[in-house]
């Protein structure tokens, strides 16, 4: 099996397996415990918020809340400030986040919010002007999110914290589930209030994510109930998932790994891009404003479903930009933010990959995948257009 | 689901005809699919050859694949009255479809009338009788429903349909067939 879906989550390393293990077998204390066994689990939870701290370079590790996902996250960070901050009604945020923020954020316009949607060119990327113009003073919350999903372009946070800050009383929260563990970050050096992570992006088990919260920033309690996590969020932690959650981030924070992903994903990327006449990237061409390890790279007038499938069946696991059903079935959001032509949107597919992948297996895609292509160029209608591109005879 | 797969992987009867073919296209805005089915017919009425090219998911490629190769040697009005939504016969051959995929099978059927539409109007063009036409989409006079009732003891316009294609298209003449029975009868 050749896993190329990193972006829609990853293999649980082994080292973070090791580390959750005693905490499923031996350690079954309730961290909440006065005992032993209590303190124990206590130890590990509060190790991993120090593993979870570093990573994101955050000022002390009681600004990070552990919570089950990185949906949760976002909710809790948006739909929590506003409850905390009734008289402000204006939410800004971009056309392509990931749908815990977009769809929160379109029910939060329902129900008497004002959301400004930021708009991205065809590269993916925004325009600081659109964001400097719409702050206002009722702004309660800005909501960016760090990479984009589907393309991995990056949202120059730095800046908007910047901008935020400067011109405005409004939060910054960033949406960082796509960003964690595959670039550096640094939150001492950011003005962002709330950052949301999640665990199974990065080589923890599905079921675990993080909330940073700035220090000082009020926000009412997730869950109501015990004083777990200070109150924040009421409930039995989940001890294995969150110590997992801690050694994956010890993992990423080491260096080793993270070139030899970005070489690797270049070496797929130039070679399909060179190669398939009918492919074309999504995103920006400068690699610097992309995440190291995704290439959105569209096969024109073919379906990717088509692509999914076959390559599927070659052992060989991606995604499309889409996917059919008959009510909502369209082109990605983000993919349609950038004006992406349709039959090019319907053709997308994501390359994600990770740490485990292996040179022979991005050479193995890149031998099975033209065949693929061509076999669909051969059935597709559009015989006129691909000719033109050089993908027919 | 295990039809769809096979025709899938083994897509069937990809292509044009090359000439002489009746071609038919559809296309979904909902999910951006495109097919097209051209058909070689012979001077009875009968469909020789299907081919598709197609842009779109699986089940469309699976359901162009079947169809195509289901439909030849049949007769134009037997398949245009397949075709006909809901094509409830055509999607129980093609097995357990998911709901959410049923509009991939419509589009195809909605390519296959197209094609069987644009044959029935070059065949009307060149309709130069001077019986009356009863079916206007196949071509087929008053007389030639009458015998084939006469001729097959027919009872119902299902039947009228397989024997002589009338009825296998707009249905707009279902009320004079079955005018034409019930006086036959």
């Amino acid at each position: 099996m050749i896993y190329l879906d990193n972006n829609a989550t990853t293999r649980i390393a082994p080292e973070v397996l090791d580390a959750m293990q005693p905490f499923l077998t031996e350690h079954y204390g309730n961290p909440s415990s006065a005992h032993s066994l209590g303190r124990a689990m206590k130890a590990g939870v509060e190790q991993a918020r120090d593993q979870v701290a570093s990573l994101l370079g955050a000022s002390d590790s009681s600004e990070i809340v552990f919570t089950s996902c990185g949906s949760e996250s976002d909710n809790w960070a948006i739909g929590g400030f506003l409850e905390q901050n009734p008289n402000k009604r204006h939410i800004i945020t971009t056309r392509v986040e990931h749908e815990a923020v977009r769809n929160l954020c379109e029910h939060l316009g329902e129900i008497g919010n004002e959301i400004t949607w930021l708009e991205v060119d065809g590269n993916g990327e925004l325009n600081l002007d659109d964001l400097r113009h719409a702050l206002r003073r009722d702004t309660g919350i800005v909501s960016v999110m760090l990479a984009n999903n589907e393309t991995g372009v990056l949202f120059p946070i730095k800046e908007i914290g910047e901008i935020v800050r400067g011109n405005s009383d409004a939060v910054f929260h960033v949406d960082g589930v796509q960003a964690v563990g595959k670039i550096p970050i640094n939150l001492k050096e950011l003005d962002v209030d709330l950052f949301a992570l999640s665990g199974h992006k990065l080589h923890a088990p599905q079921g675990i994510g993080a909330l940073y919260i700035r220090k000082g920033l009020k926000l009412p309690p997730f869950i109501i109930g015990g004083a777990q996590e200070r109150g924040w969020r009421g409930g039995t932690p989940a001890v294995p998932n969150i110590v997992g959650l801690g050694a994956a981030c010890e993992l990423a924070g080491k260096s080793e790994g993270h070139d030899e992903v970005r070489r690797l994903r270049d070496r797929l990327e130039d070679r399909i891009l060179s190669g398939i006449p009918n492919s074309l990237l999504n995103g920006s061409a400068d690699r610097s404003k992309r995440l190291p390890n995704t290439s959105n790279i569209s096969f024109q007038y073919v379906e990717g479903e088509n692509i999914l499938m076959l390559l599927d069946e070659a052992g060989i696991c991606v995604s499309t930009g889409s996917a059919c059903h008959s009510a909502n079935h369209q082109a990605s959001p983000t993919l349609r933010a950038m004006n992406v032509p349709y039959t090019a949107a319907q053709g997308a597919i994501r390359f994600s990959l990770g740490r485990f992948n292996t040179e022979a297996e991005i050479d193995q895609t890149l031998a099975v995948l033209p065949g693929i292509i061509s076999r669909l160029v051969e059935m597709s209608p559009y015989e006129k257009e691909l000719r033109a591109l050089g993908a027919r005879g | 689901m295990e039809l769809i797969s096979s025709h899938f992987q083994k897509p069937q009867n990809v292509g044009d005809i090359s000439s002489g073919g009746y071609v038919g296209t559809a296309g979904s805005l909902v999910c951006g699919a495109v097919v097209r089915v051209s058909l070689r017919i012979d001077g009875t009425q009968r469909i020789l050859d299907a081919r598709f090219k197609a842009a779109g998911c699986s089940c469309l490629v699976a359901t162009a694949s079947f169809l195509t190769e289901e439909i030849k040697g049949e007769l134009t009005g037997e398949v245009g009255a397949l075709a006909q939504p809901p094509a409830s016969t055509v999607r129980q051959a093609l097995g357990q479809i998911p709901t959410d995929k049923v509009h991939c099978v419509s589009l195809f059927c909605e390519a296959l009338l197209s094609a069987i539409t644009a044959y029935s109007d070059s065949m009307r063009d060149e309709w130069h009788g001077e019986e009356a036409l009863i079916c206007s989409c196949f071509c087929v006079s008053e007389r030639t429903i009458e015998d084939a009732i006469r001729a097959g003891g027919l009872r119902t316009i299902a039947e009228v349909t397989k024997a002589c294609n009338a009825g296998g298209g707009c249905r707009s003449c279902y009320s004079l067939i079955e005018d034409m029975l019930a006086s036959a009868s």
